[in-house]
């Protein structure tokens, strides 16, 4: 936008931004950029640049039951996770950027209150909720605190879905006679497809990657991997750490391009 | 579409999404209040006891100079981030916003475990320092203050980036060219025009990021110390270590106010700009 000044004043400033800017990329990419060489280096010791290279952390991780378990645990309460928040989240996100009603707003404010609450206050409340009802500790008390934070990220993405499709069609179907749940399915599901699957690979992430709320929750049996690595973290330093975080890297990564691929007309929405 | 058709598509669409709040959100939020104040027979005890702790006070000082700092320094940080992808070609942009969204998607717990590596007394810096200076440099960069900052900007920044480079994309380039053909030079440019206008994005950005701080909990916990833990890591302390569940609740009772007063304007002024 500047592109018409060509002053040296003007490089010199577009200089020292770039130069900060690159500084400030470079902070944000340190995270990755150092785990993931590490996952790939000598199981003995935590160096980098690693001085060998070799898979045998992701054997050791692999062949350790209790890594393993918690890691078959994560991917068990994500998936239900990611069934439970679409089957609550599509509906009601497309019903409440359609309608008006008695309540929507409060029910609205009750859903979404998850997003500005902290976490810490939710856990607690989940975690004596669910003791009161004797189900914490129990796989089904970690996906139901878990559906509790993704249900309004589910809502909002569906919301913004929904209010960039054309109406008319919806308009179109109800006077060929359409009612409203043959609508949804066959007029407004395929149209939010984009939509739909990056919900799912949201809420599969969140679901995946969250430790406050499994961390009130959990009990020897149910033990995720982030909270099985929040644990690590606090107690020991293991190489094996590089190699569960190039595996949460990975997966972060896969949601991020399906995202990007999904959204590719508007690079500026998350 | 008939009123009794409409109601009954209602029900089948809103039902699942209101069984969640009024099973899964509701009651948790419920119980931590109704907790607070001692069960059965009310009382305040708890927030008696809570108030009169120097512990108590002392992390809830420590909670918001964190807070504070980090959303701060995000700000900054996250600024020149957005300020540098605004003035980007649309491709280059989009290419560079991978950088931002990685970093933003990527697990908190690899986060803290990185740096843990990065900042470490035997740790990626101090190594490079020792063979820079040719001497054993160890100096302490994490599990205090330090550490904890790094920690926390690098949370927050891409969460500042996002809604500073919308406010700054939304700038009618016209204005640029205007006070470019008025003879103003770019520094006065961005004092003038840039600055001005998307200052209101960057304060909406900042007090995101600080209502978003103050309920921090692993970033305090694996990369601050002792001195730096927050609000959080104290109502996990009287969960789990002290099984005082009443002082644990009174605590997040109040950490819910704090977030409430902070975030309340944020609600209202994005109210009105829609």
């Amino acid at each position: 936008m500047l592109s018409s000044i060509h002053d040296p004043q003007s490089q010199r400033y577009c200089a020292i931004g770039t130069a900060l800017a690159v500084a400030i990329y470079s902070f944000l990419l340190a995270p990755i950029v150092v785990t993931v060489p590490m996952a790939f280096g000598p199981t003995n010791a935590l160096s980098f640049p690693p001085t060998s290279y070799s898979l045998d952390l992701f054997t050791i991780f692999f062949n350790s039951p209790s890594w393993l378990g918690s890691l078959l645990e994560s991917l068990k309460i994500a998936l239900a996770t990611t069934t439970v928040s679409m089957l609550a989240g599509v509906p009601a996100g497309y019903w409440i950027a359609r309608h008006e009603f008695v309540g929507k707003g409060l029910v609205t404010i009750i859903i979404m209150s998850p997003l500005v609450i902290p976490t810490i206050v939710t856990g607690l409340g989940l975690y004596l909720y669910l003791s009161y009802l004797r189900l914490a500790g129990t796989t089904l008390s970690i996906v139901l605190g878990h559906v509790m934070v993704t249900v309004p990220y589910v809502v909002v993405m569906v919301i913004a879905g929904v209010n960039k499709l054309d109406r008319n069609l919806e308009f179109g179907a109800e006077l060929m006679g359409a009612g409203p749940i043959r609508m949804f399915v066959t007029v407004v599901i395929p149209q939010l497809v984009p939509s739909l699957v990056s919900a799912a690979f949201f809420a599969f992430l969140l679901s995946f990657d969250e430790v406050i709320i499994s961390w009130f929750l959990a009990s020897p049996s149910t033990v995720t991997l982030p909270v099985k690595m929040y644990s690590a973290l606090q107690w020991e330093l293991s190489p094996v750490i590089a190699a569960v975080s190039t595996l949460m890297t990975g997966l972060s990564l896969l949601v991020c391009i399906v995202t990007i691929a999904l959204k590719k007309s508007t690079p500026t929405d998350v | 579409m008939n009123q009794a058709s409409s109601i009954r598509a209602q029900t089948i669409f809103m039902s699942p999404a209101v069984l969640v709040a009024t099973l899964i959100v509701l009651p948790p939020l419920l119980y931590v209040f109704y907790t607070s104040v001692h069960g059965p027979v009310f009382s305040l005890a708890a927030y008696g006891e809570i108030l009169t702790s120097t512990l108590f006070r002392q992390t809830l000082v420590t909670t918001l100079i964190i807070a504070g700092l980090s959303s701060f320094l995000s700000s900054i940080l996250g600024f020149v981030v957005a300020l540098h992808l605004a003035r980007q070609s649309a491709r280059r942009r989009a290419m560079l916003m991978l950088v931002v969204l990685l970093p933003f998607w990527t697990s908190i717990l690899v986060k803290c475990f990185a740096f843990t590596i990065i900042l470490g007394r035997e740790g990626i810096i101090n190594n490079v320092l020792s063979w820079i200076f040719n001497t054993k440099v160890e100096l302490p960069l994490v599990l205090n203050l330090v550490g904890l900052l790094v920690g926390m900007t690098n949370f927050l920044v891409p969460l500042v980036v996002l809604p500073v480079l919308a406010s700054l994309l939304a700038i009618d380039n016209a204005l640029y060219r205007a006070a470019s053909i008025m003879g103003a030079k770019p520094a006065r440019i961005f004092w003038t025009v840039t600055l001005p206008l998307s200052l209101p994005g960057v304060f909406a950005a900042l007090l995101s990021v600080f209502v978003m701080s103050l309920g921090a909990f692993v970033i305090p916990g694996l990369l601050g110390g002792p001195k730096d833990q927050m609000l959080s890591n104290l109502v996990d302390f009287y969960n789990r270590e002290v099984l005082d569940w009443h002082k644990a609740a009174a605590i997040s009772v109040v950490l819910f106010g704090i977030v409430f007063i902070a975030g309340g304007p944020l609600a209202l002024w994005r109210r009105r700009k829609v």
